[in-house]
């Protein structure tokens, strides 16, 4: 489903993050990217997502070459196809839970009843119904990690990516999010988890574990 | 129209509250003060054109140590003689202080109805009857007499400071307020006897000349044959008019100038960049699936509820403050000698061309100035912006 061939990135200040990576993801599959910080587990995953282009190589999904696509194509891409959970959950802090998961969807012009019911199927599946008309400045980290993932899940993406997820979570929190996962599985999306936090390396429901130390 | 887009961009407005309350409060100040320039500057240019086109052709003094003195009627005869001249008519006219008000007003008289006089007169009379000791008076004229209990009447103080008691016959209609606002029209001997002209005295001589082309012609023609008379043609009442009217337009404009300064600092502040909050929104955005062009039509929607709901604002209290409360403190920038005469009442007028100049001076700038950094961040990489 998801093909990377010979991936490299370099920054600016010449710095090479990615060299020649080629990676195969299977539909459906659950895997696990581990990595010390700075290893290009996030960059791999930004440059999946369409975020960055990559300085050689490709990223092809269903047969699209994604690491080529004009920017008009990949926001498209990333609309219909992608979800991404962020390390620091990157929501908008002074509006609403609700207005927040929503936000994939306002460029779809669809009606109001269809929004609110897809809102309130993602609230339900991650537990954030209750704090839907809250501001997302005033919720905890484990509520605003709900809301991150209600919020990558509500335009129903078949690639779900997710970055350092469990980074500011205590462990009973990031036990929550693991549930969480094991339900997006269960709905056979293809989910790239970048970590460094054991408790993802001996899931029994991970299909992978790539280790990017090695 | 996406719905769902429209309610960001209000939801947007609503986070930035403070920010947007300021802009929009400047834009519609600035609206407001530009159009109100506008309404005053264009009522007056009516007035004036519509007094401009009642005028004489030519009109002669006669000057004494300089000043303007009586001058013979019997100079009018001798001025039909010159070929060209339709009519030569002696004016017997002069300025009344009314003391307790502290205003002047002009007093015109007439042979009951002079030929040069009539067809405009009856244009802008609402009565066609003047008795010898009546008067017909502008409408600032009737509302002092009025405030000052002359409601039938007035009681003139002569030249040689004696009484003489005039009846109100009637008042001009609206049109040519500007002009006629302050203007009196009565017989021609009860004016020479308030002003002490003597008989076969008058003011100034108007000419009319058949063939308008002709009337620098005639003019020189009478400057040549009475070499101590002053000519002044039509054209030249008209320059002195669009000079004291320039002169104002001068005024005019440097409050035009600080207006304008006021928006393109909002404009500088708009287009040198978004605060990082911002940028971060914007990346937040794309990264979730935003086209450059979705980020855009949100930013259009903000720029267009600010700017068009100011520009609406702004011109509604123009024109309320022009026409219905008359414009206080701007429009004696602009007849400052108002205070000298009576005050008149702005013409109502919807000039389009002034609406379009100044929505297109405040909402597509406005706008540009909105999108163009966002445009700037939207093309960069989600990636780069969040970060």
């Amino acid at each position: 489903m998801i093909q990377v061939i010979n991936l490299s990135k370099s920054f600016k200040d010449g710095v090479d993050v990615l060299k020649n990576v080629s990676i195969d993801f299977k539909e459906g599959e659950l895997v696990i990217i581990k990595g010390k910080s700075g290893s290009g587990k996030s960059t791999l995953l930004s440059l999946l997502a369409g975020l960055s282009k990559p300085t050689s190589g490709e990223v092809i999904v269903d047969s699209k070459h994604i690491s080529k696509l004009p920017d008009h194509f990949s926001s498209a891409y990333r609309r219909d196809n992608i979800g991404i959970i962020f390390q620091k959950y990157n929501l908008i802090p002074d509006i609403s839970v609700k207005e927040n998961i929503l936000l994939p969807l306002v460029p779809l012009n669809l009606s109001l009843g269809e929004i609110n019911n897809k809102a309130l199927n993602v609230m339900k599946l991650f537990h954030i119904e209750h704090k839907a008309n809250e501001l997302v400045k005033n919720l905890s980290g484990g509520e605003q990690q709900r809301t991150a993932i209600a919020r990558a899940n509500v335009a129903n993406p078949k690639i779900i990516l997710a970055d350092e997820p469990t980074a500011n979570l205590d462990e009973k929190l990031s036990l929550s999010f693991i549930e969480m996962l094991k339900q997006m599985k269960s709905e056979r999306k293809t989910i790239i988890v970048a970590t460094h936090d054991p408790l993802f390396f001996d899931l029994d429901f991970v299909d992978r574990v790539i280790d990017f130390d090695s | 129209m996406n719905i769902q887009l429209l309610e960001y961009a209000l939801k947007y407005l609503q986070r930035n509250f403070f920010k947007n309350i300021f802009i929009f409060v400047v834009l519609t100040l600035m609206t407001w003060l530009l159009a109100s320039m506008f309404f005053i500057t264009n009522s007056m240019k009516y007035e004036l054109n519509l007094t401009l086109d009642t005028l004489p052709d030519i009109i002669l003094q006669h000057k004494k140590g300089g000043i303007s003195s009586t001058i013979d009627e019997s100079i009018s005869m001798q001025i039909l003689e010159i070929p060209g001249v339709e009519s030569s008519q002696p004016r017997v006219w002069g300025y009344y202080y009314f003391e307790k008000a502290e205003v002047y007003f002009s007093i015109l008289g007439i042979d009951e109805f002079e030929k040069q006089n009539r067809q405009t007169l009856l244009n802008i009379v609402d009565t066609q009857n003047i008795e010898s000791n009546s008067m017909i008076v502008g409408q600032g004229v009737a509302k002092i007499l009025e405030q000052n209990y002359y409601k039938e009447y007035f009681n003139f103080i002569k030249e040689d400071g004696s009484v003489m008691k005039v009846y109100i016959g009637g008042t001009f209609k609206s049109q040519t307020l500007l002009e006629s606002n302050d203007m009196i029209v009565m017989d021609k001997n009860s004016v020479r006897d308030l002003f002490g002209y003597a008989s076969g005295e008058a003011t100034d001589i108007a000419i009319k000349v058949t063939n308008k082309l002709e009337v620098p012609t005639v003019a020189l023609k009478i400057t040549q044959n009475y070499p101590n008379l002053r000519v002044l043609t039509n054209e030249d009442i008209r320059v002195s008019y669009e000079n004291i009217f320039n002169y104002k337009n001068g005024l005019f404009l440097a409050l035009f100038v600080s207006s304008i300064f006021t928006f393109f600092i909002i404009v500088y502040d708009r287009l040198s960049g978004m605060s990082s909050a911002q940028k971060r929104e914007i990346g937040i955005l794309k990264a979730i699936g935003w086209r450059v062009e979705d980020v855009l039509k949100a930013k259009l929607y903000e720029s267009l509820i600010i700017s068009i709901f100011a520009y609406l604002l702004g011109i509604f209290l123009a024109f309320s403050f022009v026409y219905l409360l008359n414009a206080p403190l701007l429009k004696d920038i602009f007849i400052g000698y108002s205070q000298m005469k009576p005050a008149f009442e702005l013409a109502f007028l919807v000039d389009f061309q002034t609406l379009f100049l100044l929505f297109f001076l405040s909402v597509p700038i406005y706008v540009i100035a909105t999108i163009i950094p966002s445009w700037k961040v939207a093309t960069l990489d989600a990636d780069e912006v969040m970060r």
